[in-house]
């Protein structure tokens, strides 16, 4: 075969196109100078970028920081390529720590090996010629099923819809604000219109056990009909505060790792208890309690306590008209007097069809401490 | 038409018919063997849709049904039979760990107590809730998580605390007395801490219902159970203090090494025990009975469960399997009584074949089959329940690993191949430790550091007539090491390679003649 032939056939010209392609790059190299990349690894096993682009045969510089608490490395790989790298890094078995978790494979571009929390480093490299998508992932085992991202080397500076990138994890793939931050999940109860965390729609009244504000971590989150809602604590045995507006957004107290997370507030708290209300016979002081559980009654929680050693049960309910609470007080074994303290709050106007008043305490027999209400309403400023 | 073949092409073609047949034999595992298949088979478990399926418990009632709970608060219940899902209880904070009582009780370990569920008026719902034991502190760290519980055969209740995490505060209003001498420094920084009553502690709930602190020394005791001879087995997640991930035999009044814990040791008078020498540390130490090497076995093991399917789940009876999280992987481990104490070996059971990462609850159903429950929440693993099914097809793997006055003795669950198993080229052997130390700051948390790492040759190598047991002489044999054979080329008589090739022994005894 010769030449010629390729003329007379057609296929020189494209032929030589093919050729020349490369051969133009060796000889003029793209003038840019070095593209640098900065990663981070961040909390929740992820790089805070999750894809960039650079320029076939750019040399790019990639300074990573581990600013997470975890040790991570990063590998880039052929295309196509990571699973078979992560996968190779857990065969290390034995051999892994000493090798970083990077396996000795052809499809491992470059790498970064172990960098503990807090450690930087960096590698310069030359982008491949050929455009294509090239993942980096963390191959400490565990990580690199969800810790990775892409590098797109194209000349196009469009790159496909973040929410359809399949070279990035998915949970980054949802918006702008993933690409960015990296915070993307559990948007969460912020409002009743968005979607339930759970299988199943919550039905009023419920609860959640949670770490809650101003409460022992011991807390426990209820909600009520008419938007009120409140926070019974099994560590103080008492109702702590009551709220008007939405229930709770969990969001933050749900992730992993979160740092001091509470259940966020979503209302106005109109209503406060500092020290326990009730007193058992002629004992002044502050009374021993222990939290003993609670039983659903229409699915509202009566809760279960003994105070200095006698059952006591509270249920509270919202008022018809949703302008307060209705407490309900069991103490069934009760011998003795009882006294209830209620702290001068403004805003707050109190009912009792049992008991009399003597300042801010109400006094109960025996007999009548042994089902009593208290109804609180909040009052118009 | 009269067909005649050459004599020497029918004998040439015959020849290439016996290479072959020799030749596919030996490269095809199973190949002779009609009904080869693999000895376990993944399942997927479908979930409810809106479910966050971080798995915290698992556990199965008299009548087939699966009770399980979620991070988020939800126990749920699963009939096998209809694939259907229902809601039994709601509201719960982080419940990491189940006990099926009866048809219609459970115990959950929360957050803030062991708590008794009861759905007391047969509509299948929960509708009592009752507090069986808070008798220890919440700081409100987040990682104060609660683990078990577990009942050994006298009805005592165990249930495990974790640390709480240098990576977070704690909050202005605790439950239980404040002990800053269970933190290091102002911030705690590095180290996890113990500053409320009984964190880091293993606690055991009498059937009086009287919480007694029972054992110390735990970082991350994510997982309680028993082994057949029902003694109690922690897990603890490597970290500060804890070298490598350790399964640790666990009995009353014993420390195991994360030194939080120790300021709620009874009397205790030592002060920060941060700040004590090592030496006195670790000569207060019971050892694991089995270290699970970082990186290599398990970094995340979680928890414990004796196989007593009586072999509906494969040969492994009587063995313990134990979840891991950080691989698509089930840890197997053998114990041994030797000097007096508890040791043995772990190796991977399940590694990939469809399994997901964040093995972290595990439980046989009655029909023998292991169902594993998985989580992340925020660090590597996965969501949701998958189960694992024996095919009846007996696995080539090692049975049991047990150490001999010069030695070990492997079994193997069939016979090996005598070429292979006779040859000491085919076992590499290698013994390290990990040193008990406090870990500065500036040190990785988990990077675990191999000590002493060091080729052992083998040298006698003796085969059972039954050509089950390889007995191995080593040139060497120290107690404190921990013994690492990879088994790259082992195969059985029939042909089938090795399914797991490595396996770790824990050598804190030796057998004294």
């Amino acid at each position: 075969m010769t030449s010629n032939q390729f003329i007379r056939n057609g296929s020189f010209l494209p032929l030589c196109l093919l050729l020349t392609i490369p051969v133009q790059s060796e000889v003029s190299p793209p003038v840019d100078s070095v593209t640098t990349v900065l990663l981070n690894a961040i909390p929740g096993l992820q790089y805070d970028v999750v894809r960039f682009t650079v320029k076939p045969g750019a040399r790019v510089k990639v300074i990573l920081t581990n600013k997470d608490d975890m040790s991570h490395n990063l590998v880039f790989t052929k295309p196509g390529a990571r699973l078979s790298v992560v996968n190779g890094a857990l065969k290390l078995e034995e051999k892994g720590p000493m090798m970083n978790y990077i396996p000795g494979s052809a499809d491992v571009l470059w790498s970064i090996p172990i960098l503990s929390p807090g450690q930087v480093r960096s590698i310069v490299f030359t982008a491949p010629k050929s455009q294509g998508a090239y993942p980096y992932v963390c191959t400490f085992p565990g990580h690199g099923f969800v810790m990775y991202g892409v590098m797109y080397v194209t000349t196009d500076e469009h790159l496909p819809g973040i929410e359809n990138d399949l070279n990035i994890p998915p949970t980054r793939r949802e918006s702008k604000s993933a690409e960015a931050t990296g915070k993307n999940e559990d948007h969460t109860l912020h409002s009743a219109k968005t979607k339930s965390p759970h299988p199943y729609e919550p039905t009023t009244p419920y609860l959640y056990r949670v770490y809650m504000e101003d409460a022992s971590p011991a807390a426990i989150a209820v909600n009520l009909p008419n938007e009120l809602s409140y926070c019974w604590d099994a560590g103080t045995c008492q109702l702590r505060y009551a709220w008007q507006g939405g229930f709770v957004d969990n969001t933050a107290v749900w992730k992993g790792q979160h740092k001091n997370a509470v259940a966020k507030i979503l209302g106005t708290i109109f209503f406060r208890e500092t020290t326990h209300p009730l007193r058992i016979g002629s004992r002044e002081e502050i009374p021993v309690v222990a939290y003993k559980g609670y039983q659903l009654i229409n699915r509202y929680p009566e809760f279960h306590y003994t105070l200095d050693g006698i059952d006591v049960y509270e249920l509270i309910q919202s008022k018809a008209d949703g302008q307060g609470l209705v407490r309900t007080f069991r103490i069934p074994g009760v011998t003795k007097p009882v006294c209830i303290y209620v702290h001068s709050q403004e805003g707050i106007e109190y009912e009792t069809p049992l008991g009399k008043w003597k300042k801010n305490k109400l006094m109960l027999s025996s007999s009548e401490a042994r089902e009593f209400t208290i109804v609180m309403t909040k009052t118009a400023k | 038409m009269k067909i005649s073949l050459p004599v020497w092409l029918v004998i040439g073609l015959l020849f290439g018919l016996v290479i072959f047949l020799l030749f596919y034999k030996n490269v095809i595992p199973g190949a002779h063997d009609p009904a080869y298949q693999d000895a376990y088979r993944i399942e997927p478990i479908p979930m409810p849709e809106g479910l966050s399926g971080e798995v915290g418990g698992l556990g199965f009632f008299q009548d087939g049904r699966l009770a399980a709970c979620f991070h988020r608060g939800e126990v749920m219940i699963y009939t096998p039979a209809t694939k259907q899902w229902k809601l039994f209880a709601e509201g719960l904070h982080d419940p990491l760990g189940l006990l099926v009582v009866s048809d219609s009780e459970l115990l959950v370990m929360q957050e803030p107590e062991l708590t008794r569920i009861k759905d007391t008026n047969g509509d299948g719902q929960a509708d009592v809730y009752e507090n069986v034991a808070d008798g220890f502190g919440l700081s409100g760290n987040y990682h104060e998580f609660n683990y078990g519980p577990v009942k050994d055969k006298d009805g005592n209740l165990f249930i495990a605390l974790n640390t709480g995490s240098a990576g977070d505060g704690i909050r202005q209003e605790l439950r239980g007395q404040l002990n800053t001498l269970g933190r290091y420094g102002e911030d705690g920084k590095g180290q996890m801490f113990s500053v409320v009553p009984y964190r880091g502690w293993v606690m055991k709930l009498t059937p009086a219902g009287t919480l007694i602190p029972f054992a110390m020394g735990f970082r991350s005791p994510n997982g309680l159970g028993f082994d057949a001879d029902g003694n109690l087995l922690v897990a603890d997640n490597q970290g500060d203090w804890v070298a490598t991930s350790a399964l640790y035999h666990v009995e009353e009044g014993n420390f195991y090494g994360h030194v939080a814990s120790l300021v709620w040791k009874k009397g205790w008078k030592k002060g920060n025990p941060f700040m004590m020498p090592i030496a006195a540390l670790d000569a207060m130490r019971t050892k694991a009975a089995v270290l699970f090497p970082q990186g290599i076995m398990a970094n995340s093991p979680s928890q414990p469960l004796c196989d007593k399917t009586d072999g509906k789940f494969g040969p492994f009876a009587g063995q313990v399997f134990i979840g891991e999280m950080n691989r698509e992987r089930i840890v197997r481990v053998m114990l041994e009584t030797v000097g007096g104490a508890l040791q043995g070996a772990c190796i991977p059971f399940i590694d990939g074949m469809g399994l997901r990462m964040g093995n972290n609850r595990l439980a046989f159903a009655p029909d023998g089959s292991l169902w594993v429950g998985q989580t992340d929440h925020g660090w590597a693993g996965d969501k949701g329940i998958q189960r694992i099914v024996f095919t009846g097809e007996t696995p080539m793997d090692i049975y049991s690993m047990n150490l001999t006055v010069h030695g070990f003795d492997l079994t193997f669950t069939q016979p090996v191949d005598e070429q292979v198993a006779a040859n000491p080229d085919n076992y590499a052997v290698h013994h390290y430790y990990y040193a008990y130390y406090k870990k500065e700051e500036s040190e990785d948390v988990d990077t675990s550091i191999q000590v002493d790492v060091q080729p052992i040759r083998v040298t006698q190598i003796t085969i059972s007539p039954d050509r089950k047991k390889v007995s191995l002489t080593l040139s060497d044999l120290k107690p404190g090491y921990i013994y690492e054979l990879k088994l790259e080329n082992m195969k059985s008589a029939k042909g089938r390679p090795l399914t797991n090739k490595l396996i770790c022994y824990t050598l804190n005894k030796l057998i004294t003649d």
